[in-house]
């Protein structure tokens, strides 16, 4: 095509301004300006831009307002200082980030993307920029999001790209929306509003009026769109299905179907069939573009009445949909990433926030919405934290009650707390845990103070301290008894001795020791004894008397004696060695006088005699 | 509406559940790949059976496969259920893998890949016979890999050093049990009890230590603790009976830096990314798992989390690997299920 482009010079600074105005009247998403640059001969690097597109920020979104030309270009600004503070921020890490006006979280995900473009460059041939430079012509670039990523690698963003020659560089302006390609919007653009003459051949007045009236027809399509395509109150980018819903491809704001199909660059080239007969609907052009796609996918196409044919558009969604192959972003957003993470220091994809990550379909979790009671959730009528209680509280007890105090009783008591999910249901459990904390450590004091006890479980601590504690009262009493019948012989009254001994044996005997402990022990009861034993027991408590009866086997022994050490043990030497099997020993110390009362069997084969025993005794009794 | 729903039916496909005979509580996750094959990680389960016989699995994942294959032989008997478990840290050049258990004692246990496992040792802190107040959770510590802190339902904490088998400390830490114990660096550690107190403790100085929070209520427990081992600053906590996740700052104690309140009812369990240091999970009694970024600063109406995932019951356990950083592990009921994040 012939196009006669005036380089006029003009000042940047009306560039913004005119790259705004631009991309507002078509209502197209963004434009940007690739330049020259300076520092690099033969790069096209980011001259300026104006963002168009949505804003998360604004609870009531629209894509177009055209009275808000300030807001878009403060918009602009603002993620143009944004993309600075970042890139300073990743430079020197150490300095602080110079404080934007927005913040990375305020982005959607075209605003990122738009942001992101700020830091690509383009060699000369190199992507779409540069080869429309190359070239000199404008493309059209429509599927932007299933270009080869040597053409466009930036697809995410943009369906459709258009970028044309301007002075000293490309101007560049996409849509998230598919648009048909149409060199007379590009002319459009040009002429009201960039001011540059452009003559189009074969142009005629009534063509460029059905041009335009094209373009009107795209205005106003996107304007009754009912869903505009970048609404997003929320940020829920998460909707990956948003093609097959049935709904415009244009809702998605976030191409998520990357079709692994390539689409090459329209260059003006003749359509293929496909699409010429929908293209010729509308615009008769023998001469125009014409796009040759690898793959005949339709994009959304505009007919002559203006309606969208939703059927096609169907088609176009479900063939979309069965080209989505697994996601490969890393061919397709290398950069795209790689400037992100760059920016935000880290490559992981939490951080690198919602953007990156939702666009992963490969999370399991999805944006949380405040509003978001998606599931009317069945409140749980348990005890809160239920398992966690139990771990905590019950399990250990479980552990210090041993098998035989059953867990069953104490989660009795929890149940009674269970269904009261309130306060009161936690106090009762607290006070029950308190109540078996204290039991449980007053059985391991008991334990470690009876030495007796060896087993963990609450009955064999409590049998084993009865039975310590009833040794121990024998004790106690046997050795009360002695001592007092120490006093009484010092003071000199055996007779209350003798009322106070409680014996078996009668009242013949002297310094007898506790009954209850005889009743222990099994031994035959001798104090029922035959009349024919003889005994002779004196009653005065002089020294030396030694008492032997016998009957059948069994004898009794009864010694008086002065006390000495050791004696005792002597005596019962001697018993041992007279083959004298004693199973009763009573013995107390009055006043120094040993009282010893023995019960004995004789065991071995030789009777020994009463007076040998006797004598015996005697001997031990009377050494010194 | 739908959307979200065919979202969720979307994004389960990269859930990858376990179902398991029995309820779960206890779950580890290893540091050390597998000698088989390293791509597969290794994950302990330990079962919430309100009965003498619990017992821990052993499994592994496959995140490539997204596969979960259980081993016959990897699977231990334990009296009652398991409180917590551990895998050793990855500071652990050992060659096979240590899990922890705790429950009457703390056990260690080897793993022989998936041939077997073998218990190591069974330490014992009671002096006298066999009673040892049963723990409630232990910590192993990341820089000094033989020191392992339990805490038990006597207020005591005692600090093994596993590597003779002995203790190296034991302390009274609180006036109630304890319930949660956390390590921060080689010689500083955090508790939780019923006495509703965060406790910060330095083996330098085992005398004192610092309350860093107190429950607004007096004696309201502090059920769990979690230390954010990328910026030991911040530590974060919960409360029996709540659904608030609160996340202190050790520089500024008694004074919560942020109150996360986003649950429909009380928190079970929390976690800090173990690649990030301002990203916190959690999950509770609501089902959900949340994922919570913590800005510098918060805006008036409180924060809310970045994402969510639904499960189909109660989460009861949640845990998120440095081993696995992409992946979250969570177990409601009688199943186990990895969240891809």
């Amino acid at each position: 095509m012939a196009t006669a482009l005036h380089n006029q010079e003009r000042l940047p600074e009306y560039l913004n301004t005119q790259l705004a105005i631009a991309v507002r009247s078509i209502q197209w998403s963004y434009a940007i300006f690739w330049s020259i640059s300076d520092r690099q001969p033969g790069v096209l690097e980011w001259g300026n831009g104006y963002y168009n597109g949505d804003i998360k920020t604004r609870k009531t979104v629209q894509s177009i307002e055209l009275k808000e030309d300030e807001l878009g270009l403060q918009r602009s600004e603002q993620l143009r200082e944004l993309y600075e503070s970042l890139s300073v921020g990743e430079a020197s890490p150490q300095a602080r980030r110079p404080s934007a006006a927005l913040s990375p979280e305020d982005l959607t995900d075209t605003e990122w993307y738009y942001l992101v473009c700020m830091s690509f460059v383009f060699d000369i041939g190199e992507g779409l920029p540069g080869t429309t430079l190359a070239n000199g012509h404008p493309t059209w670039l429509c599927n932007a999001h299933s270009a080869d990523s040597k053409v466009f690698s930036r697809s995410l963003l943009a369906k459709t790209v258009v970028c044309f020659p301007f002075m000293r560089g490309v101007v560049e302006m996409g849509v998230t929306e598919q648009v048909l390609e149409d060199p007379s919007l590009i002319q459009h653009i040009k002429e009201s509003f960039l001011e540059i003459p452009y003559t189009v051949a074969k142009n005629s007045s009534a063509r460029s009026d059905k041009e335009l009236a094209c373009a009107t027809f795209n205005r106003e399509i996107l304007d009754t769109r009912p869903i505009p395509a970048v609404e997003c109150g929320e940020l829920d980018i998460s909707s990956p299905n948003g093609n097959s819903n049935g709904q415009p491809a244009a809702d998605s704001i976030m191409v998520e179907g990357l079709n692994g199909g390539a689409s090459q660059v329209q260059s003006w080239q003749f359509m293929d069939d496909d699409f010429s007969n929908c293209v010729h609907h509308s615009l008769n052009s023998s001469d125009c573009i014409s796009q040759t796609i690898v793959d005949p996918v339709k994009v959304a196409p505009i007919f002559k009445n203006g309606k969208v044919n939703d059927q096609s558009l169907q088609d176009v969604q479900d063939r979309n949909h069965t080209k989505l192959t697994a996601l490969d972003l890393r061919n397709d957003d290398l950069h795209y990433h790689s400037v992100l993470s760059c920016l935000l220091k880290t490559s992981h994809p939490l951080i690198l926030g919602p953007n990156v990550q939702n666009c992963r379909q490969e999370s399991s979790f999805v944006s949380w919405k405040k509003a978001g009671l998606v599931h009317t959730h069945k409140l749980n009528s348990g005890t809160p934290q239920e398992v966690l209680k139990k771990i905590l509280f019950e399990v250990p007890r479980m552990h210090v009650d041993g098998l035989l105090d059953s867990p069953e009783h104490n989660s009795n008591k929890v149940v009674v707390g269970r269904p009261e999910a309130d306060e009161i249901g936690a106090s009762h459990v607290l006070s029950e845990r308190k109540r078996r904390e204290k039991l449980n450590k007053r059985f391991m004091i008991l334990k470690s103070i009876v030495p007796s006890i060896s087993k963990v479980d609450k009955v064999s601590i409590l049998d084993d301290t009865i039975e310590y504690l009833q040794e121990l009262e024998r004790k106690v009493e046997e050795l009360e008894s002695s001592r007092e019948l120490l006093e009484a012989r010092t003071k000199g009254k055996p007779l209350d001795t003798v009322e106070r001994t409680s014996d078996n044996y009668g009242s013949n005997k002297i310094g007898n020791g506790k009954n209850s402990l005889t009743n222990k022990r099994k031994a035959p009861d001798i104090d029922k004894m035959d009349p024919d034993i003889n005994h002779n027991v004196s009653k005065d408590g002089s020294a030396d008397n030694i008492t032997v009866s016998m009957n059948k086997e069994y004898l009794l022994i009864e010694i008086k004696c002065v006390w000495r050490d050791g004696i005792l043990l002597e005596i019962m030497d001697v018993a041992g060695h007279l083959h004298l099997d004693s199973h009763s020993v009573q013995s107390s110390t009055i006043d120094g006088i040993l009282s010893l009362t023995i019960k004995s069997k004789h065991k071995g084969l030789n009777a020994v005699s009463i007076s040998t025993i006797k004598q015996a005794l005697q001997r031990v009794a009377e050494k010194c | 509406m739908e959307n979200s729903t065919q979202d969720s039916l979307l994004r389960l496909e990269n859930t990858v559940t376990y179902e398991s005979p029995y309820p779960l509580y206890a779950m580890a996750i290893s540091s050390t790949p597998s000698r088989t094959n390293q791509y597969h990680q290794r994950i302990a389960l330990g079962s919430f059976i309100e009965d003498y016989n619990n017992r821990i699995d052993i499994l592994s994942f496959d995140p490539e496969t997204l596969s979960i294959k259980t081993h016959q032989n990897l699977s231990l008997e334990h009296p009652y259920p398991p409180t917590k478990l551990m895998f050793s840290p990855s500071s652990v050049k050992k060659s096979n893998d240590l899990l922890a258990s705790s429950g009457d004692y703390l056990c260690l246990w080897e793993v022989r890949d998936s041939a077997s496992v073998k218990p190591v040792s069974v330490l014992n802190n009671s002096k006298t016979s066999e009673f040892c107040a049963p723990l409630t959770s232990f910590d192993w510590n990341d820089i000094e890999p033989k020191r392992i802190v339990t805490c038990s339902i006597d207020t005591t904490c005692a600090v093994w050093d596993i590597e003779k088998g002995a203790v190296e400390t034991q302390l009274i830490a609180h006036d109630n049990e304890v319930y949660d114990i956390a390590w921060g660096e080689a010689r500083v550690f955090a508790s939780v009890s019923a006495d509703g107190s965060v406790r910060r403790f330095d083996l330098r100085d085992k005398e004192h230590s610092t309350i860093i929070y107190e429950s607004p209520r007096p004696d309201t427990p502090l059920l769990r603790l979690a230390w954010n081992k990328q910026d030991l600053r911040y530590m974060a906590t919960i409360l029996m009976d709540s659904n608030k996740v609160v996340i202190l700052d050790i520089r500024y104690p008694t004074i919560p830096v942020a109150a996360l309140e986003r649950h429909r009812s009380s928190v079970n369990a929390i976690a800090w990314a173990p690649q990030s240091c301002r990203h916190i999970c959690s999950a509770g009694d609501d089902s959900q798992a949340l994922i919570w970024e913590l800005p510098t600063l918060a805006g008036p109406n409180g924060i809310d989390p970045i994402s969510m995932f639904s499960a189909a019951s109660e989460i009861n356990q949640l845990q998120w690997s440095a081993a696995l950083p992409d992946w979250i592990a969570i177990a409601f009921s009688n199943k186990m299920q990895l969240l891809k994040v």
